[in-house]
């Protein structure tokens, strides 16, 4: 009789607490514009998800107050067309995966009622997130997902501002022809080195397609496995087949990898022009110190930027104030695309979902008003992919990114071929 | 015995109204992605619980029947139920295939083999290129909700459904070798490797009827799994994450008992699904932390699973376990 008490007494809270969960309610305010954005906070990529929500609430914070900064929307409080509506950041934990970014999509877009929704960094994971956005009406804007099947799949209420893969890989070529002209550089040659999950399989198929099509020849293609312990093998083959520049598509621990190998077997390719990823990560510089030296990213902010314009500098003091760090590409898309939908909500002039869409298919925003160096924003009536988006290649010295191209936005020029190991 | 079915109709009762009882798109996800585990759990447990050999590699089979239904789909316009019988075909015979050798290695070697298998698959389907590769495959979307294409755009609750229904199916099939033959084969080579082997049993052929039953189950999962997300990649399906949660939830629940895996089911996944919800945002990991730390709770204070804390060890254990218990 007694057990079965004690048995009863464990048994009762814990279904209380199963029924009790399942019923949570969560409620809102009315007079908030609600914006859910859904980031891995937890795993591997817990800190990259935990910059992005500073992104946001830094953007949330200046539509929000009334500051002095020369930015559209500061000196007013709220959205102006929606009586000073205030911005609500919900950030929501996508675990890095498919599965749990689409049910955090559906748990917001049914409880929290979000006007709109943004995210998720990894491809895959906005795949099934706008799904869900998709199957429910509310719109999601993608800022940061570079995989060109994302704005393929022609859905109605999914825009991404942000530039592809596609795009990005263009830059690379256009930078490379126009280092050529500018300089009379040889580049007849590359390597395509790249990890082996969506992010490097697609850019390694399009950097292929394009070497083609612009007359470059390809003397290796390697894929290797993401979170290598072991790249000698790799850069034995580069070594062997000598290309004019090697192409690289790499998250952080693979890049960091591959430098010191390189360094290792005392081979220096002429240049190295990596795929953001691992090669924006402020953990290279941490990590490699020196060895990151000359490194090349395409890219799509670099805190050089802001010597030419005040207001990228001064967004980014304040990103810094709020995080003891610099701006990423990654982050300054997001903040960008935050103020892309403030801007189409207060042109709607309404939380009206349908509303909301057409005022982005309208949207015409000047470049002079990002802080990416994009000639500004204007969607695909198709496909509802920015196509005025564009990237820049940096370069690292010193353990900071430098702007090296286009060449009117560059604060210095680009090193190509770059010191041997030993003259460092 | 009268008193036992009332109990069963009831709960089927019960679990036929929940997804009216909370609606809403969340709830529902909840109570699906249970179901999902539950039924994993019960199928791993034929082989792992009954028969004793711990396979951390399941996600194999899982993303066999995944993978299989929906390039039948997208390669000869097959509809997911002919797909997921011919994954679950399949998946038989890679098991039995993979059976043959791994089996013949005893306790931790067996399980470090099927972990080894695991990665194989997804390094294989990582660069399988006719498959999508690590790109993943998206099965084609087919408008309109029918039960046919295995597709429901408006509403989660045929997803339900078809896995409440898939439960009550594995339940009543383990239920049926619990008591027969075949299920006292299971419990003798879990028990005493050598012992069945003296009483004249074929340990690797009942060994091979445990994994390929497994095997089957698990990957019917995978097919209404790859329906219900739409979108599948090696690193989705295969995951080692999915291998380990569901030993996790049989062991948890309380291995080697019918309805074990259900309750490990119930408590993983709503601690998982919720504590993210209400502790997630924070970035801090405070969600995991809490998980991990009522995971330790339970094996610590009661190894025989929630059932066992429960205190339903007569009821619900085998025959067989009762006499010796």
């Amino acid at each position: 009789m007694k057990r079965s008490l004690v048995r009863l007494a464990i048994m009762l809270p814990v279904l209380a607490l199963v029924f009790g969960l399942l019923a949570v309610p969560i409620l809102g305010k009315v007079d908030t514009v609600k914006v859910g954005v859904i980031y891995p906070l937890t795993g591997s990529a817990a800190a990259t998800g935990k910059d992005y929500i500073a992104a946001y609430q830094l953007a949330a914070d200046i539509v929000n107050n009334k500051m002095d900064l020369d930015f559209p929307f500061a000196r007013t409080e709220g959205i102006p067309a929606l009586g000073g509506a205030m911005i609500e950041i919900v950030p929501a934990d996508s675990q890095g995966s498919p599965e749990v970014g689409r049910a955090e999509a559906e748990r917001l877009i049914s409880s929290v009622k979000p006007t709109a929704l943004m995210g998720c960094h990894h491809s895959a994971v906005t795949k099934t997130a706008s799904q869900a956005a998709e199957r429910f009406g509310t719109v999601f804007l993608c800022p940061d997902s570079t995989s060109p099947a994302l704005t393929e799949r022609g859905y109605e209420w999914f825009f991404r501002s942000g530039p592809t893969d596609t795009t990005f890989i263009e830059d690379t070529f256009d930078f490379i022809e126009d280092l050529k002209k500018a300089r009379g550089l040889k580049v007849e040659t590359v390597a395509i080195v790249s990890e082996d999950t969506e992010f490097g399989k697609n850019i390694s198929v399009v950097e292929e397609q394009m070497a083609a099509t612009r007359g470059y020849r390809v003397v290796e293609k390697i894929t290797f496995q993401n979170n290598s312990t072991n790249v000698n093998s790799e850069v034995l083959r580069l070594k062997r087949a000598n290309p004019d520049v090697i192409l690289m598509a790499a998250y952080t621990s693979d890049t960091i990898l591959f430098v010191r190998t390189f360094k290792e077997q005392k081979y220096t390719p002429p240049a190295v022009i990596g795929q953001r990823a691992g090669f924006i990560s402020p953990e290279i510089f941490t990590t490699l110190g020196k060895d990151a030296d000359y490194l090349f990213t395409t890219n799509v902010w670099a805190p050089d930027l802001g010597e030419k314009r005040p207001i990228v500098k001064r967004i980014n003091e304040l990103y810094r104030a709020k995080t003891g760090k610099d701006l990423t590409g990654d982050y300054a898309r997001a903040f960008t695309g935050a103020f892309i939908l403030v801007d189409a909500i207060n042109r709607a002039g309404s939380v009206n979902p349908e509303a909301i869409r057409k005022a982005l298919l309208a949207t015409d925003y000047p470049g002079s008003q990002l802080i990416v160096p994009w000639a500004g924003v204007r969607f695909d009536q198709k496909t509802h992919q920015n196509t005025l988006g564009r990237g820049i290649i940096t370069q690292a010295i010193g353990g900071v990114y430098r702007t090296v191209w286009p060449f009117d936005l560059a604060s210095q020029e680009a090193v190509w071929p770059v010191p041997a190991w030993d003259k460092r | 015995m009268k008193n036992q079915w009332t109990i069963v109709l009831g709960a089927i009762a019960v679990g036929a109204v929940l997804p009216y009882v909370f609606p809403g798109p969340f709830p529902r996800h909840v109570m699906i992605m249970v179901l999902v585990y539950a039924i994993l759990g019960t199928a791993w447990n034929i082989l792992g619980g009954y028969a004793g050999q711990v396979s951390l590699g399941h996600a194999v089979y899982f993303g066999i029947g995944a993978y299989t239904s929906t390039m039948a789909f997208i390669v000869w316009r097959l509809n997911p139920w002919v797909g997921m019988v011919l994954g679950a075909v399949i998946a038989a015979s890679v098991a039995i295939l993979m059976g043959y050798p791994t089996f013949k290695l005893r306790g931790f070697y067996f399980a470090i083999a099927t972990i080894a298998l695991g990665e194989m698959f997804r390094i294989l389907f990582v660069n399988w290129e006719w498959v999508g590769g690590a790109v993943g495959l998206e099965p084609p979307i087919i408008k309109g909700d029918r039960l046919m294409s295995m597709q429901f755009h408006l509403s989660k609750v045929p997803y339900y459904y078809i896995l409440f229904i898939m439960f009550l199916c594995v339940l009543a099939l383990v239920r049926v070798i619990e008591r027969s033959k075949l299920g006292y084969y299971f419990r003798a080579v879990k028990d005493s490797h050598e012992a069945a082997l003296s009483s004249g049993i074929d340990t690797t052929q009942v060994k091979l009827v445990a994994v390929a039953i497994s095997a089957f189950i698990t990957s019917m999962v995978g097919t209404v799994y790859a329906q219900y997300l739409l979108y599948i990649d090696p690193y989705v399906v295969f995951a080692g994450s999915i291998s380990v949660k569901v030993c996790l939830v049989a062991i948890l629940g309380g291995e080697g008992r019918l309805m074990g895996p259900f309750f490990g089911s119930v408590v993983l996944v709503l601690l998982s699904e919720y504590s993210r919800v209400l502790f997630g945002g924070t970035g801090r990991g405070i969600d995991l932390i809490i998980y991990g730390w009522l995971i330790v709770f339970v094996a610590a204070f009661q190894p025989r699973g929630i059932l066992g804390l429960l205190g339903l060890k007569k009821q619900y254990a085998p025959e067989v376990m009762r006499k010796h218990a």
